[in-house]
């Protein structure tokens, strides 16, 4: 099925973020993590991610380091901050909100009497 | 849509505006397109090259969002106060230190054009040469003080001016001996002990000091941002007893006489009024009925601006009384006595507002060597500010010159250096700490190779 894009862009910040909670990361990994992680459904562009990285670094909430991947190539990796963590942590709290109440109306239940 | 790699990058880089961002961002893009290439061509897939670009998106909408996030940071706010201040200080040597009004511009012509040279430049085209830059300053001080003439008896005086740099030269130095280990912490601390000798030389004691709180405050900072790998614990406490050890040593020496005795006089010059006391005495006594808000009074005695005599050096052959003159650090108590406390008080508020500002500033800076060296700017100026602070309220230890405004040549070095801390702000978000190599580096940047050629026939 093909996802509306809409409903991931918002989003995405939050899943970068996740990504690298469990460990640093660069871009090319990042992408290939997130196809697997999503069974192939979030199949992100690297046009996208690149200024999606580079503003959360602008912000705070990663920095970047360079390091070496496999066979020694010389990699961007971006490492989650303690504000990226709890950035985090609010956005996963609000999405669950929203995704409960997205979910209340689509079952027609839990309506005011 | 490109095709190729090269393609892609450099219809990315049209978009992007700051020349300096491009090769930043395209590195990181390139290395992106090169392991999509290659996982393409893993996969058996033809032509990987277009694939791997088709994978990218729209590369001019890509670059149009980056260019949106990378622009250079300007610093009018900063840029214009420093040049007020200098200004003023300007206006204050022409009205209180007598000091040549077509001198005076020209110094605030040449300080604003160094402040305006530094300001634009590449900071990390001087993080890329580190080695090469604290060779040549080392260079510098070397040639200033063999071939400067000598003014204040047997010193180089002028040697001062390349010293006020050395702060900044060792916070790059710092940054080129990052890499696991002591070996490459034993190698940052070694290279503060050129500079500092040059300065010993110099019979410069003021620029020591500064250059010694530096270079622990920097050497601290580069430990705790893992510049020698794990075991930050070790290399601090090193540090700070190397920090303790080198006073020691030198008390063992004998010279810790002269600076007791030189603290004992700057604390209490009434105990010899007449001698190396005279200048911290008088001064007390100009202060003891100054009010709040004076009208210009002209009763401030010019001589107290020209010279005293300060209690021996703290090494070498300065042992003894020194003379010594100075005709433009006084300028602090000069608007002190002749306006008031305000005044005074007003000028040294605004000297700290810029220097906390400055501060604040490297403190959000996420690039390492910018930030050490930010650091390294506010701390040297930091510590003229407090030390002339206290030489004009009677405190005659170090002569301390204030910054943007004691000295037409000191205030040009000022300018550089807060042009150098401005350059890091402004370029802040294409900054990139480069990695360590891990390779064991020559302390030279240069190799010479000799070769022997032998013409013996055979």
């Amino acid at each position: 099925m093909e996802l509306d894009k809409s409903l991931v862009s918002g989003s995405m910040a939050m899943l970068v973020l996740k990504l690298l909670e469990d460990g640093d990361k660069y871009g090319y990994q990042m992408i290939e993590e997130l196809r697997r992680r999503s069974d192939d459904t979030f199949h992100l562009k690297a046009g996208t991610l690149y200024p999606l990285l580079h503003g959360l670094e602008e912000k705070g909430l990663v920095t970047a380091y360079e390091g070496e991947a496999a066979a020694g190539k010389p990699r961007r990796y971006y490492r989650l901050t303690k504000r990226g963590g709890a950035a985090l942590r609010e956005k996963e709290a609000a999405w669950n909100d929203y995704a409960r109440a997205v979910g209340r109306v689509l079952e027609g239940g839990a309506c005011l009497a | 849509m490109p095709e190729t790699i090269q393609g892609y990058i450099e219809t990315v880089e049209a978009q992007i505006r700051w020349r300096r961002a491009r090769p930043v961002v395209s590195l990181e893009l390139r290395r992106h397109l090169e392991d999509q290439r290659d996982a393409f061509a893993a996969e058996g897939r033809e032509d990987p090259e277009r694939l791997a670009v088709e994978e990218m998106g729209d590369p001019v909408s890509v670059g149009t969002e980056l260019d949106r996030l990378h622009r250079p940071r300007p610093q009018w706010g900063l840029l214009g106060m420093t040049i007020a201040l200098a200004c003023l200080g300007a206006f204050l040597r022409v009205g209180f230190a007598c000091s040549s009004f077509v001198m005076t511009v020209l110094a605030l012509a040449l300080g604003t054009a160094a402040l305006l040279g530094m300001y634009f430049l590449d900071v990390s085209s001087l993080a890329r040469r580190p080695r090469a830059i604290y060779v040549g300053a080392l260079a510098a001080g070397v040639l200033a003080l063999c071939l400067l003439p000598h003014v204040n008896y047997y010193t180089a005086y002028y040697i001062r001016y390349v010293i006020l740099l050395y702060p900044a030269v060792y916070a790059l130095w710092l940054y080129s001996c990052r890499g696991t280990g002591w070996r490459n912490f034993a190698l940052a601390v070694a290279g503060g002990i050129p500079l500092a000798v040059i300065a010993m030389l110099a019979s410069f004691m003021f620029g020591l000091f500064i250059l010694l709180v530096c270079g622990l405050v920097l050497l601290l900072c580069a430990v705790w941002m893992g510049w020698f790998g794990p075991g930050r614990w070790k290399f601090a406490g090193t540090a700070l007893v190397l920090a303790v050890g080198m006073p020691a040593l030198f008390f063992g020496m004998g010279y810790g006489e002269s600076f007791v005795m030189r603290l004992r006089l700057a604390l209490h010059p009434e105990l010899d009024p007449k001698g190396a006391g005279y200048a911290g005495w008088i001064m007390k006594r100009y202060l003891e009925d100054v009010p709040l808000v004076r009208e210009r009074s002209g009763s401030f005695a010019a001589g107290i601006g020209f010279g005293g005599r300060m209690y021996g050096g703290l090494f070498g052959g300065e042992r003894g009384y020194t003379e010594f003159r100075i005709d433009q650090e006084f300028i602090p108590l000069s608007l002190l006595v002749e306006f008031g406390w305000l005044a005074y008080l007003l000028l040294m508020a605004a000297i700290t507002a810029l220097l906390v500002w400055l501060l604040v500033r490297c403190l959000r800076q996420k690039h390492q060597v910018g930030r050490l060296t930010a650091l390294a700017v506010v701390l040297s100026l930091g510590l003229e500010t407090l030390f002339s602070a206290a030489l004009n309220l009677g405190f005659v230890f170090f002569v301390a010159h204030l910054p943007l405004v004691s000295g037409n040549l000191h205030t040009v070095i000022d300018m550089a250096l807060i042009g150098l801390a401005l350059s890091v702000f402004r370029g802040g978000s294409v900054l990139r700490d480069e990695p360590p190599t891990g390779k064991r580096r020559s302390v030279f940047p240069w190799r010479v190779k000799i070769s022997v050629v032998s013409t013996k026939e055979e």
